[in-house]
């Protein structure tokens, strides 16, 4: 049974049992395979429902590949999601900043999943131990995941976000979605209680 | 102010990112707000990455979730460039602008 993080010196310190980071940190590795650069465009995506094997697909081809206005409509929304425009109103301006630092984002963003995924791995028995530096890597890795469940869950708005719970009740307990906002909720409450532990104190105090 | 290794935003940029003449005119990077990020995180972004105080940092997330947007940044378009990349790193969904 998971304990929130709390600080410990220099450390952050939770418990998670082997079955909660088995499935963190496959979360975050399928976010990563989502993120990480491709050579040659996206991977086909064959069903934005199934969120558990999404990626797809071979790359080929050359290096510094630009996505193309065509790729970019049939892309994954949730890579969408993850490296969303930076200009509203001008797409010139807004496909030129894509070109210059998509690849190095997806880079980084890997890179850092890749740091969370190795401490959520390479911890034995139940507590979880991180350094600020992992503690760093976690809270944004846990977004970049939650990112992407939430896209997958439909969630477009602030209200969207507080039905989930409503729609959740009206489901299947087998339906995907059910699994699927149930992990979204472990993502979530883990990164409140790490986010809090970062700040050193709650909000407004 | 601390910066995640991995997060940081790009020291060197290509000469080609900027051809900006009209180095007097401010631009603005943006932060808009979204149903996944967290009142928390979002605060923690603004506290780490700008090294803004705690009541700026609260402040400013406050105004992306109660208005839907906030102006988090001020600068020239090379600096507000790397500012969006950076909050796009944390998976803030940033845009940058000529300032109105």
């Amino acid at each position: 049974m998971a304990r929130a993080f709390r600080r410990k010196g220099q450390r952050y310190v939770a418990k998670f049992d082997e079955m909660e980071r088995g499935v963190v940190a496959g979360l975050l590795e399928q976010t990563r395979d989502i993120v990480a650069p491709t050579e040659a465009g996206e991977p086909p995506v064959a069903n934005p429902d199934a969120f558990d094997d999404i990626v797809a697909g071979v790359s080929v081809g050359a290096e510094d590949h630009v996505a193309s206005a065509e790729e970019l409509a049939d892309r994954d929304p949730a890579l969408e999601r993850l490296l969303p425009t930076a200009h509203r109103g001008d797409e010139k301006v807004a496909a030129e900043f894509r070109r210059l630092t998509e690849h190095d984002l997806r880079d980084r963003k890997a890179a850092n999943l890749t740091v969370a995924i190795e401490a959520l791995r390479g911890t034995e028995g139940d507590q979880l131990e991180l350094t600020r530096k992992q503690a760093d890597a976690v809270v944004v890795a846990l977004t970049d995941a939650r990112l992407v469940l939430g896209e997958r869950l439909g969630l477009k708005t602030d209200e969207d976000a507080l039905a989930l719970d409503q729609l959740v009740a009206t489901l299947d307990p087998e339906d995907p979605v059910v699994y699927a906002a149930s992990f979204y909720d472990f993502l979530t409450w883990m990164q409140e209680s790490l986010t809090t532990a970062l700040l050193g104190r709650g909000l407004f105090r | 102010m601390v910066i995640s290794a991995s997060l940081a935003p790009v020291k060197e940029r290509s000469t080609e990112v900027v051809e900006e003449l009209e180095l007097d005119v401010p631009w603005i990077t943006l932060v808009w707000n979204d149903p996944v990020n967290l009142m928390s995180y979002v605060t923690y972004v603004f506290e780490t990455y700008f090294g803004y105080p705690r009541h700026k940092a609260e402040k400013l997330m406050l105004d992306v979730h109660s208005k839907g947007k906030a102006v988090v940044a001020h600068g020239s378009r090379e600096e507000m460039e790397r500012d969006t990349e950076a909050m796009h790193g944390f998976g803030l969904w940033a845009t940058f602008e000529k300032d109105a």
